[in-house]
């Protein structure tokens, strides 16, 4: 059997970011565990717990993208709530204090930020209305967190929420037609 | 006409053309313009697309009038006006492919026609411009539901691409946004590479047809009216994108998805998807003769041929041995649909004891008459019917995790390999000229080590066999059982992707 060749001789199989992939997983891993244990033994702060959340943000953030309906958006969303629980952990286990006010400076910006780029792009932004509208969500269920202290200790982060809240409510107003479709197809339940 | 670099190469394409031919192109490309409500970028590039052809055409001598009438902006429809949103849910077949996709993993397969003359380039990607919005279905990208993944159409410009690379490799993620499919052309073949939530072999085949009609008719080879390639100036026709899964009659009984673990062929699964592909072309008349006198038809004669070779490539000789042949449910309802309308059946024997070749043939086909039958075939769409209506209720972030499981321990473990028939495709006239034969090209799941395929089209059947391992055993076997009957008259393939 001599077949003649009809298909191109591709390059080289770019095999590179699988490989590196199977080593980062496997580094990762170990390197948790080992964090872990040790923390564990020396006793102290629960430090390794942030480096296990740093480790799994990096895997997820960056090896791990998401199969379906990835987009800037979605990844923006991702990133900014990845960075929410790193600050968080940080807060509670190593550093307590600042948080309280920080999250809520993080999610106002990321949320500005997302609303700009989405009312001054030209069209298709409301192809990305969930996964703004996602981050304005988890950001509603923050605030009970951060106005635990209301209103006397913490009213930066009280100013903040309330911000991301009406830039929430004005996101749904202006897109309110969007939001109904949106819903309509994203809860569809059957395979018509 | 907005001002921008495009304005640029209309001046080059008017140099030398008379006062009349440069107001005509200059009322084609305002008009045209005109035509196109999209964002800057992407209105350029399908003016490109236009620039280029015209270009094209005046190397080839053609009047600015022919070239007008030719490559008439008409043909775009309304595709390109504005964001046009229609969703669809993913039909019970293509459910689970979203479901079970993994990193570097994607179903993906092929439909190709090879050409007689070379493709043409700037051709092909107008003739994708055009035909494109006849198929809402495969401008589609797949979205993440609450409970299920579901397609929503979007009219991106789908640019071709010249082929460099393996066969069905998957879609970039970072494309995926906008892409379900992709047109490659290679000296005279072009191929369509679909994602198989978007439709299955016959729908794509149609598609393809299509495309090839199209661009055949930009080469001014009128191929005539088919009942099976749609008009792409016609409205879309609703019933080429039902689910014909809910249409299934609700009184069949059920059948059951779960077989024993079949036996695998050797060989180290590769971490490409492809390791090679080659292809047996065959006299098609002479398939039917050979196959008739073993008394079945070419699919259990090539299934008996499939199971002979097998016998020398397991390791293991003990033990059930499953083939998949996928069924094409539109043969019994006459189903327009484009979406995914096929299910499968599992030919079952014990490698150990295989009988000779007339008896194997008389066997296979007595399986493939009880287990393909429409009563059969109606039972197992039942039983995905009332599968998925068990599951829609259950959110598609533990659903995910669930399939993988279910589909890690299930999946392509109760089978060797699939065959799929797509059976004879009939050309019309003008296009059977024009167009030597098809190919059909999918990739194997692991742990199967290889996929074989058959399309017949033109007197010609081109087998193929798609591999995964490192060993070429099986398609060597093949070629011998081949050679015995006289039967190939063509060897192809790729190069060895992995050594």
């Amino acid at each position: 059997m001599n077949p003649k060749i009809i298909y191109p001789i591709p390059e080289r199989q770019r095999m590179f970011f699988r490989r590196l992939r199977e080593i980062v997983r496997i580094v990762f891993i170990c390197a948790s565990l080992i964090c872990l244990l040790v923390n564990f033994l020396v006793k102290g702060k629960f430090w390794s717990i942030i480096v296990v959340w740093s480790l799994f943000s990096l895997w997820r953030l960056i090896f791990s993208l998401r199969l379906v309906e990835f987009s800037v958006y979605s990844h923006a969303v991702r990133v900014t709530l990845h960075t929410i629980i790193l600050l968080f952990l940080i807060d509670h286990f190593l550093a307590p204090g600042w948080a309280q006010t920080v999250i809520p400076i993080v999610f106002f910006a990321d949320l500005l930020l997302m609303f700009v780029i989405y009312y001054v792009t030209y069209d298709r932004r409301h192809r990305h209305l969930v996964s703004i509208l996602t981050l304005g969500l988890i950001n509603l269920i923050s605030i009970p967190y951060s106005i635990r202290s209301w209103p006397i200790d913490n009213w930066i982060a009280f100013a903040f929420q309330a911000a991301s809240l009406l830039l929430f409510v004005v996101l749904i107003i202006i897109s309110r037609k969007d939001l109904i479709y949106e819903l309509k197809v994203r809860f569809m339940t059957g395979t018509k | 006409m907005k001002k921008s670099s495009r304005n640029l190469y209309l001046e080059k394409l008017k140099g030398g053309l008379d006062q009349e031919d440069q107001d005509r192109i200059d009322v084609f490309f305002h008009e045209l313009s005109d035509q196109i409500d999209m964002p800057i970028l992407s209105r350029d590039l399908l003016v490109h697309h236009f620039v280029d052809a015209f270009s094209y055409y005046l190397e080839q001598g053609k009047s600015t009038e022919e070239i007008c009438e030719l490559m008439d902006y008409r043909f775009l429809g309304d595709f390109y006006q504005g964001d046009h949103r229609r969703s669809f849910s993913l039909d019970n077949a293509a459910i689970v492919y979203p479901l079970g996709m993994k990193y570097g993993q994607m179903p993906m397969f092929r439909m190709a026609a090879e050409l007689k003359e070379d493709v043409q380039p700037v051709l092909l990607q107008l003739a994708v411009d055009f035909t494109i919005k006849r198929f809402p279905s495969f401008s589609a990208v797949t979205k993440n539901g609450f409970f299920w993944h579901y397609l929503e159409t979007v009219n991106h410009v789908s640019l071709i691409e010249e082929e460099k690379d393996i066969p069905c490799k998957p879609i970039s993620i970072l494309l995926r946004g906008f892409r379900s499919f992709r047109v490659l052309y290679c000296g005279k073949r072009i191929s369509v590479e679909v994602f198989h939530a978007i439709t299955d072999g016959s729908g794509a085949m149609v598609f393809l047809k299509t495309l090839v009609k199209e661009y055949l008719r930009l080469k001014e080879i009128d191929a005539k009216d088919d009942p099976e390639i749609p008009d792409i100036n016609s409205p879309v026709d609703e019933r080429e994108l039902v689910n014909e899964f809910n249409e299934a009659k609700e009184n069949a009984s059920l059948s059951t998805f779960v077989d024993k673990r079949s036996i695998q062929l050797k060989g180290k699964i590769s971490r490409l998807n492809l390791t090679k592909i080659t292809h047996f072309e065959m006299d098609a008349g002479r398939l039917h003769d050979t196959a008739r006198s073993y008394g079945g038809t070419i699919t259990a004669y090539l299934l008996a041929l499939l199971l002979i070779a097998s016998k020398d490539c397991v390791n293991q000789k003990e033990g059930v041995f499953n083939v998949q042949v996928p069924v094409n449910m539109r043969k019994f309802n006459g189903s327009r649909t484009l979406r995914n309308y096929s299910m499968y059946f599992n030919v079952t024997e014990d490698l150990s004891k295989l009988p000779d070749k007339k008896e194997l043939v008389g066997d296979v086909s007595r399986q493939i008459a009880e287990k393909g039958s429409e009563k059969m075939m109606n039972q197992m769409m039942m039983t995905t019917k009332k599968v998925i209506r068990s599951l829609c209720l259950v959110p598609l972030f533990l659903k995910i995790p669930l399939m993988q499981l279910v589909y890690a321990y299930l999946g392509n473990s109760i089978i060797a390999f699939t065959f799929s028939n797509l059976g004879v495709v009939k050309l019309p006239e003008g296009m059977k000229e024009a167009v030597r034969k098809l190919y059909f090209v999918f990739v194997p799941g692991p742990p199967n080590r290889i996929a074989t395929s058959l399309v017949t089209a033109n007197g010609i059947s081109v087998f193929s066999i798609m591999r995964n391992s490192n060993d070429p055993t099986f398609e060597q076997r093949m070629y011998e059982l081949l050679e015995e009957d006289g039967l190939i008259e063509n060897t192809e393939g790729s190069v060895e992707y992995e050594s």
